[in-house]
Formats: structure tokens, sequence, C-alpha cells
């Protein structure tokens, strides 16, 4: 670090008025904070979201206009007022990675220590953040507005991809954020619906509707594991082990016993009374899968025989007893996919057949419509889909921003730094 | 392909790695420590391709599966910078690295079977981890060369060129958790209907992004100092661990409204 003569706030500034003016940011979110409390979120929407932009685009081309040739201007647009703005979004960033949060306009209430005033529980929404936010995009705004202003080079490229990006994409999130609207919706096999539920259980109606033609879910194969009969807990306690069915006539070891399959029901109906229990084949609604299993147990006693199965709505578990303390059982199958078979219909008469699934939206009027959930209680039976609803006008924004900072990523991966710096 | 066959390979790619690491120091021509660290890779990648074929997924799901990525790409950082710049510890620092990857994952093995839950099932998976964990690779790299800096101090001879080759090293490595957050943006977008939530992972790893931004902008600067840069590297990479497992073990991490509301 140079020695300087220079008294603190005497041009040209550095990294100590950069601390000081980050600090005061920092420092006068807080005081807006314990007076105000949070923003709240809806304060931001449409059309208030639209003036602030415009606002402060308006702002940061005058500031660009005026201060460009200043002191304060020049400074601005440096790294010595970057780096302590980072640095408070950092030290934020790091308290909202830390301390639980608590999503806004929960009714919950808040514990009643000081995190609750400072409103760290809800730090996205809060001042602080917030104005950081913004003191960021506007050393971000001003610095590639006065880039433009000198000879262009190649590299410059990088620059724009980058910072330009990151504007865009943050500005647009941090305006959007309160337009955006998430609805959930329950459609039973054969149903119409065209109404949405919101967080607070409010029904809406839509500019479209959806009908389920089917809800297909698929498992995975079923397993078997060793418990514990008194607690359940899966065997051996210290790292539980589990054997996912590959085929008849197949054995493993699990748990030190020697498990041999014989006899796998796809489909089967479990019928027990008292002592007796009968699994017998059965294709109908509510069947559940069965594997009738060898059990040869650690240290040579006689093997069990019998039926093992986890059931479905209908049926009940059964589970095949080795010894005193211990049973074979199995546990409900993993869901591999679930999907919904769909007609989408809008109000101005159009009708599309889609397919919707987990990691596979459908557009249709604005809305992305998500596979969401389905009726766990009936597993694989379930003839109800829950679908998520999902409108986001300033997506386009946002995503305009992030491809551009993917390809500043792959300019700053393959153009490196700047050469001959030192 | 099964956890049961790690260690054979695991042992013959250290084996080659470390013979690699030690010859570096000994040989004038790069040509025999680079080929013995590449059958070390290929050995390693053997592992994990049989292990994909037979999970029949990307083994990319447990945390024991991205350890094994990361013990692949540290060696493969060590032979990029090794052939780049010519320092003849670096393969020795990687491969030291990674070994400690490897005991972790032989010590402590997971749970591995072939369930993949519909959310993970998506195009976006295995590019989105397999260049998170390149970066980490890349990043651990970064640190070892920041710690061999600080530990040296004086003695280290031609200082401009070990900042260059960290300031490479920082500006790919920056790129990839670039690439690697913003896929991971667009997949949530698809997968659950919004491109970021603040959940703690996402959190952290801007927290993260944000520290090599630091490091980035600071070095812009032609009077900032060689020590508090490196100094810069070792608490990104602090919050980098935090990123990549830290933080189960943080209260937010039970992100449970009713844990906290008693
Ligand atoms: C909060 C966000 C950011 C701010 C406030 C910021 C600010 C700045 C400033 C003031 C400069 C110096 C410009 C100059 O001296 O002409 C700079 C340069 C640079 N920034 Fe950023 N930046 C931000 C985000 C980013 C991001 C996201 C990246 C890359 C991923 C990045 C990479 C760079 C690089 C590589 C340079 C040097 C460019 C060159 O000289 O070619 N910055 N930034």
């Amino acid at each position: 670090m140079k020695i300087s003569s220079r008294q603190i706030w005497e041009q040209p500034w550095g990294y100590k008025e950069g601390i000081l003016i980050a600090a005061g940011i920092g420092l006068s979110g807080l005081i807006l904070q314990l007076t105000l409390g949070n923003i709240r979120p809806t304060l931001f929407a449409a059309p208030l979201n639209l003036i602030i932009g415009a606002l402060f685009m308006t702002g940061l081309l005058a500031m660009h206009l005026l201060a460009r040739k200043r002191p304060l201007g020049r400074w601005l647009t440096g790294v010595k007022a970057t780096l302590p703005a980072l640095a408070l979004l950092l030290l934020l960033s790091i308290f909202l990675g830390v301390i639980p949060q608590t999503p806004n306009g929960s009714e919950t209430a808040l514990p009643g220590d000081l995190f609750t005033p400072l409103g760290w529980y809800r730090m996205t929404t809060s001042w602080p953040f917030v104005l950081t936010c913004f003191y960021l995009l506007l050393i971000l705004g001003l610095t590639t507005l006065r880039r433009t202003t000198r000879k262009q080079e190649w590299r410059d490229i990088g620059f724009y991809l980058n910072h330009l990006g990151l504007f865009i994409a943050l500005l647009g999130g941090v305006l959007g954020s309160a337009d955006m609207e998430r609805l959930t919706m329950r459609v039973q096999e054969g149903q119409v619906e065209w109404r949405g539920a919101d967080a607070n259980g409010g029904l809406r109606e839509l500019p479209l509707a959806i009908q389920l033609d089917s809800f297909l879910l698929e498992e995975y194969p079923p397993k078997l594991v060793v418990i514990e009969h008194e607690s359940g807990r899966m065997l051996p306690a210290s790292r539980p082990e589990s054997y996912m069915f590959e085929g008849i006539g197949k054995s493993t070891l699990l748990a030190g016993h020697v498990v041999e399959i014989m006899e796998h029901l796809p489909h089967a109906a479990i019928f027990s009374d008292d002592s007796i229990t009968r699994v017998v084949p059965m294709l109908m609604e509510g069947a559940t899968v069965a594997l009738r299993v060898k059990v040869t147990p650690e240290g040579g006693a006689a093997p069990k025989e019998g039926w093992v199965s986890n059931g479905s709505y209908l049926y009940p578990h059964s589970l095949l007893r080795i010894d005193e303390t211990r049973s074979l059982a199995m546990p409900l199958q993993e869901v591999k996919r679930y999907t919904s078979h769909v007609t989408l219909y809008t109000e101005e008469g159009h009708t599309r057949k889609s397919l919707i699934e987990v990691n596979k939206p459908v557009m249709m009027e604005e809305w992305m419509i998500y596979q969401y959930s389905y009726d766990d209680t009936m597993g694989k039976y379930s003839d109800t889909s829950v679908f998520e609803l999902v409108r986001d006008p300033w997506l386009k924004i946002v995503y305009t921003g992030i491809f551009m900072l993917l390809a500043g990523a792959l300019f700053l991966f393959f153009a490196g730094p700047k050469k001959s710096r030192t | 392909m099964s956890w049961d066959q790690f260690i054979y390979f695991a042992m013959g790619a250290l084996l080659l790695w470390g013979t690699g690491a030690a010859l570096a120091y000994r040989l004038r021509h790069k040509a025999v420590p680079s080929l013995l660290t590449v059958a070390g890779l290929l050995i390693f990648s053997l592992f994990i391709a049989g292990l994909w074929v037979s999970l029949e997924r990307p083994p990319l799901r447990t945390m024991g599966e991205t350890r094994l990525w990361y013990s692949l790409f540290l060696p493969v950082a060590g032979l990029l910078t090794y052939l780049r710049w010519n320092y003849r510890w670096i393969l020795s620092f990687t491969t030291l690295l990674s070994a400690v990857f490897i005991m972790v994952n032989l010590l402590n093995p997971d749970i591995h079977n072939k369930v993949l839950m519909p959310a993970l099932q998506s195009p976006w998976f295995a590019p989105h981890v397999i260049i998170y964990m390149f970066s980490y690779a890349i990043l651990g790299a970064v640190t070892l060369i920041a710690l061999y800096y600080l530990t040296w101090g004086k003695r280290i001879k031609e200082p401009a060129r070990i900042m260059e080759m960290t300031d490479n090293l920082v500006y790919a490595g920056t790129a990839c958790i670039t690439l690697g957050m913003l896929m991971g943006a667009i997949w949530a977008k698809e997968a659950w209907g919004h491109y970021w939530s603040w959940d703690p992972k996402e959190t952290w790893a801007a927290v993260t992004w944000i520290a090599y931004l630091i490091y980035i902008h600071y070095r812009l600067k032609r009077s900032s100092s060689n020590k508090t840069a490196m100094v810069i590297l070792i608490i990104a990479f602090v919050m980098l661990q935090i990123c990549w497992y830290g933080v189960n073990y943080l209260p937010s991490a039970k992100q449970s409204i009713h844990t906290y509301s008693s």
C-alpha cells in the first residue's frame, strides 16, 4: 500500500472512502430496517417496479453524463468502490446462508431475539440487503457505461458480457420478483380444472384449463432390508444395507443373512387372519408387490421361508420374521417417474394435448405448468395430479442477462486475465 | 463395476500419479510424468465409467460420488498447470489432495444404489455437477499454491510468475463456477419453477462466487499486495467447502419453520 499524505475524503478517494461509504449504505439500511421493518414484496409489484426501474436507469444515465469526468464518477467506476461493496454483499450473504430464513407472508411468529428487528430472518427483503444490491447495481451500471466512452478493443466483449449481463439479470431479478405468481392446481383423472390456489389457499381463475387424461407413476424395483423388530431400525445400524430386486433365483447377503428370492408377484393381494397370511396373484387396483424369500440366518440356524411385501392402501404390509429380534422387510418403493397426460384449453378455444412430468414443464398462455405432486396416500394408484403454475413476466429479461453471463464465463475461461499486468 | 473394486483402481491410479509426481522432480522432460499421470487418469475414469454403467445413472448423486470426480479432476488440474507453467511440485500437491479424497471414500463409503429421484433426471444434472467438480479441483490447486506462497514467503524466487499462474487458474476456475451456477439456475427453473430461491446451497454458491470475484477485482489494481490476494483465495476456498458439504451442518439447513418458532 502506498503511503500518501492525502486526508480522508480528500480526492482521489481510495479503499478507506469505499469502506466508509459501504458501511454508510449498510447503516442507512439498518436504520430503515429498524424503523420500517422488512420491505413488503408486494410493494415492488407492477407498476411500481417499472417506475423504480425507469427512475434508476435515468438516474444512472444522468450520473454518468454529469459525473463521468469528475473525481467521484471516476472513483465510483473503480475497484476501490467495488471491493468494499462486494465485501458487504458477501457479509450479508453469509448471514443469509447461516441463519434459517422464514418465507415472507408466512404467519408463524419470528423468534423474539435481536435478529428479528434486524431483518435477518428475511434477509432478501431487508433494507440493508436491497440497498447493497442497488449500490452494486449503481457501480456496475456506471462502470459499464464508462467503458463505452473509451477506445474499444476485443477484450471489451468479455467485459460487457459479464458486467452488462450481471446488471440485466440482477436488476431484472430484483424488480421482477414481486410480479412472479405461483399457483397450485389439483386435478382428478377425467376432470377439468381452471382455478389455481395461491400460497394462502385463495382460489384464482386462470385463462387456461387443464384436463387430466391419465396419471402414471413408475416405481423402482422393490428393496429388501433387515430390520430390528422393536425399533424398526435398519441393520447393520452403522451402515444399513439394502438389496434391490433383480430377478427370481438371485441371492444376496443382507446384514449377515443369506437371502434368496424364490418367487415374485408384481400384482398380489394379501389376506391375513390371526396367524395365517395368504398371498395370491390379483390383477386389480390396489394390488401390491410381493416377494417370497428364503432367509438363512447368520450362524446356521434353520432357514425361514415366506412372503414379504410393502402393502398398499388396500393391503397390509407383511414382514418375514427371522428370529426373536430381526425381520426381513420391504420399504416403500422409490418413485422413478410420474407423468400426467393432459389436455390444455385456453379461453380462446385452443386445445392441446401434452405430457407433463418433473423437469419437463409445459408453457401455455404465459404460464409454465409443472408436475408438482400427486396423492401420495394412494401411491402409484393416485388418480390425482397436482400441478404448479408459474408466471414470471420478467423471465425473458433475466434470461437475457443469464445467457450473456454464460457467454462471458466462456470468454473468461478462454481469454484469461489481461497479460503483462506486472 | 461396484464400490468393492474401487480400491484396486484407486491404488493403481495413485501409484501412477505418485510415480509421475516423483519423476517430475527428477526428469528434465515432461513426457514421462505426463504420460504416467494420464495413465492414472484413464484407470480412474474406467472405474467411473463402469460405475456409471452398472448404476444405470450418472454417478453424481451422493457426496461420495462427487468426491470421486473431484479426485479425478485434481490431477487433471495439476497436469495442466505442470505442462503450462513447468512447476515440478504441483503434481505432488494435487496427487496428495486427490489421495485424501480417495481415502475419505475408502474409509467412509456412501450407500450407492440405482435410485435417482425424478428432480435429478435432467440433461442438466451431469454437466452441472461435473463442471462444478472441475472448478473445485482447479480452485483446490490454486489454494495449494496460495498456501505454498504464504508459507515460503520471501524465499520464492519469481513471485510475479506465481501470481500469473494463480490469476490464470482463478479465471478458469471462476469461469467454471459461473457456468455451473447458471446451469443450475436454468435447471432449477425447469425443475422447481424458479431460477433462484436463496436455498442455503444456492446462497453459499453465491457467496463462493462473490469471494472469487473479489480476488479478480482486487488483482486488477497494480498496487495490490500479493499476500492479501493469496489470503483472499484461502478465505474463498473455505466458502467453497461450506458450499460443497458444510451447508449440511449449518442451522439454515434445517429449513423448517417449526424448529424455530418454539
Ligand atoms: C457486482 C458486480 C461487479 C462490479 C461492481 C464490477 C466492477 C468492475 C470494475 C469497476 C472493473 C474495473 C474496470 C476498469 O478498470 O475499467 C471491473 C473489471 C473486471 N471485472 Fe468486474 N464487476 C462486477 C462483476 C464482475 C463479474 C460477474 C465478472 C466475471 C465473472 C467480472 C470480471 C471482471 C474482469 C475480468 C475485469 C477486468 C476487465 C478487463 O480489464 O478486461 N466482474 N469490474
